[in-house]
């Protein structure tokens, strides 16, 4: 829910003395990725993504360290970043798990599937494992309505999904 | 007149198509090989403007959903003044139902790249961006590579068969979303391609002249672009044999050429299936679909992703074209993406789930989308559950209603989808959600004795 904002007035900020953003990452964006565009701002969902690429979340120093790279101020790539469902402002578990429920997902039959994998996991969507292992998603439509259900596992599209299948691949994270 | 042959499927192969990565994707040469790029040169030796009067000509319809003229939309575009000026690709694909773009991005990309040069080309455009949603991570992969192939080729970039626009380079970049449906929004794109949260503008300004980084912008659909090669290769003519003019009457633009479906839900071969504008629905599941599963009887389906609203158990024949909204009470085609539903399907519980989507992408901006839509799944979570009221369906009424664009209480389209949905389902299937409401309990008077 892209218009519900999070609670900073009394947040605490965990900082490291090592940066986020390497020197040599700002020097590949500034390459490769600023040229492309006629404001720095604009920049700001690619370096967010190659930030949570590289630590696999975007820790608040990291959100300030952009900020200060883009030249805006750590409000503005706050405002920007709290309203992606993809970018994860706490730590997430080694892989994600994202399943669809959308309208095709849930004529084809995820809800078995979908509750099979919170009693595996013994986890609700929203949730990480104790082992930090895995973090359980629902998400809306992943455009594979004509191979429903449908379920991502680390950026990698899983059709016509059972639960055998699901099981199988829960089974092989590390 | 039917399609022939397929036309936008032409490198692609039929359904089942197997894992994303045992795809076979067409390269640089293999589209070379068949004829590709062919149009992009043609089109290099026409003027600007007289290849934004072809596609004019052509009655090309965008094809992302709001049906409108693609040469209409490029005439809007000032005279270049040498300053830059954008091709913002919707790759956005986010509409439950819609799974067609992406296709075309799995197997043929360079179809969609060729469709992008001529584009720049016919609207003078200098820098284009394909704004593809973050849920595509394989699919933005193979479309950084084909670039990297159109780059090499010179498609794009110094020295390009584009030559120089505005003085400048043509460049062509892909560039992520994150998960937010609201940013297939044009101009909530806009903003997401800025660096914003995208929360979609109000207009005017439009794009055409104020767009992005407030410069004049165009914004197509995936399968509007990879229309143009055809469309320049084969011509218009060609493209207005295929489909149908309007039923409406003389001055409604028509429906013509090929077009994707996406047809998912409850039939034996869901896919993606090419056809001419206006097939009937019926056609598309029996002939290509292998009719419903488990031999199971139509009750209802989504005639283009489920801001359409749905058709009734009575309108199976309807025929899939532009002019469905005003024919058979829906909204209109919007992304094709048909969702088939079988009798068994509880209708109550389709419209809680298309109600938690659009409280889920609601961008927050207008309060009547903000809160209606969570009003409203509030509200379809306690019918679907036996605890409705009667007077709870003229309420979810009402507030559907009063919702999107088109009322004029918000300022775009996504709360049109709520209206749309909640109220057709309502009006069409009203037994089921009576049938699960009880009457309110009103005390008339104190018991008499005590
Ligand atoms: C809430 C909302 C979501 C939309 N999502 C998409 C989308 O994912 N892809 C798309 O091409 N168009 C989408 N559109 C339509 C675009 O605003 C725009 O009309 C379209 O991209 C224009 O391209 P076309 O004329 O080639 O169809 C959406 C519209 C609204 C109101
Ligand atoms: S209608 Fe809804 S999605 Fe569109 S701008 Fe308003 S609040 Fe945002
Ligand atoms: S509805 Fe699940 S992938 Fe589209």
């Amino acid at each position: 829910m892209a218009w519900i904002t999070k609670n900073a007035g009394t947040m605490q900020i965990d900082r490291r003395e090592e940066p986020y953003l390497s020197d040599e990452t700002r020097a590949k964006l500034e390459a490769e990725v600023i040229p492309r565009y006629a404001t720095r701002q604009a920049a700001t969902l690619p370096v967010l993504h190659e930030i949570q690429h590289q630590h696999n979340w975007i820790p608040y120093q990291a959100l300030e360290e952009a900020a200060e790279f883009l030249g805006l101020s750590a409000g503005e790539v706050i405002d920007c970043a709290t309203f992606y469902e993809e970018f994860f402002l706490h730590p997430k578990g080694r892989h994600l798990v994202q399943m669809c429920q959308s309208l095709s997902c849930e004529l084809c039959g995820h809800e078995p599937i979908l509750e099979k994998i919170q009693q595996k996991l013994d986890i609700m969507p929203g949730e990480t494992t104790d082992d930090d292992r895995v973090t359980l998603m629902t998400v809306e439509c992943l455009g594979s309505c004509g191979t429903a259900p449908a379920l991502m596992i680390d950026g990698t599209l899983h059709e016509n999904v059972t639960w055998e299948q699901a099981k199988r691949l829960l089974d092989d994270l590390a | 007149m039917a399609l022939a042959e397929p036309v936008l499927l032409k490198r692609i192969p039929p359904p089942p198509w197997g894992n994303v990565a045992d795809r076979k994707l067409v390269t640089y040469s293999d589209y070379v090989a068949t004829g590709g790029y062919e149009s992009l040169k043609k089109s290099l030796e026409m003027p600007p403007g007289e290849l934004v009067d072809l596609v004019k000509a052509s009655e090309l319809r965008g094809r992302g959903g709001a049906g409108f003229s693609a040469g209409l939309k490029w005439s809007f575009l000032p005279a270049p003044d040498g300053e830059r000026r954008y091709l913002a690709v919707n790759a956005d694909e986010s509409e439950p139902g819609t799974f067609k773009d992406r296709l075309l991005i799995d197997f043929d990309p360079h179809l969609l790249i060729e469709g992008i040069a001529i584009c720049c080309h016919a609207c003078q455009l200098d820098t284009a961006y394909i704004y593809i949603r973050g849920e595509y991570h394989h699919q933005a992969r193979v479309l950084e590579a084909s670039l990297t192939e159109a780059y090499d080729n010179r498609i794009f970039g110094p020295n390009s068969q584009l030559g120089q626009i505005n003085g400048r380079d043509v460049h062509c970049y892909v560039h992520r979303g994150a998960g937010a449906y609201i940013c297939g929004e044009e101009t909530g794109l806009l903003e997401s391609l800025e660096g914003k949260r995208g929360w979609p503008r109000i207009k005017p300004p439009f794009p055409a002249v104020a767009g992005l980084f407030q410069r004049p912008t165009v914004i197509n659909n995936v399968e509007t672009l990879a229309d143009l090669p055809d469309i320049l290769s084969r011509g218009v003519d060609w493209f207005r044999s295929i489909g149908r003019a309007s039923t409406l009457g003389e001055n409604v633009p028509g429906s013509y050429g090929p077009k994707l479906y996406g047809v998912s839900g409850h039939v034996n071969i869901p896919g993606v299936y090419e056809e001419e504008l206006g097939v009937p629905m019926s056609q598309l599941i029996e002939k290509h679909c292998g009719g419903m599963r488990n031999g199971k009887k139509y009750k209802a389906a989504v005639p283009g992703g489920i801001s359409m609203g749905v058709l009734g158990t009575d309108q199976y024949d309807a025929e899939l074209d532009f002019d469905i909204g005003r024919r058979y009470n829906v909204l209109g085609l919007g992304t094709a993406g048909v969702i088939v539903m079988d009798e068994d399907t509880d209708m109550v519980a389709v419209t809680r789930n298309i109600a938690r989507f659009f409280s889920h992408e609601s961008c927050g901006q207008c309060t009547p989308c903000r809160e209606g839509s969570g009003w409203v799944y509030q509200m379809l979570c306690r019918i679907e559950q036996g605890d409705g009221k009667y007077k709870d369906l003229d309420l979810l009424d009402e507030i559907a209603r009063s919702m999107g664009a088109m009322p004029g209480t918000t300022i775009c389209g996504l709360a049109d989808g709520t209206n749309w949905a909640v109220r057709t389902i309502l009006e069409k299937f009203r037994d089921e959600f009576e049938s699960r409401c009880t009457a309110s309990l009103v005390q008339v008077g104190v018991p008499s004795s005590a």
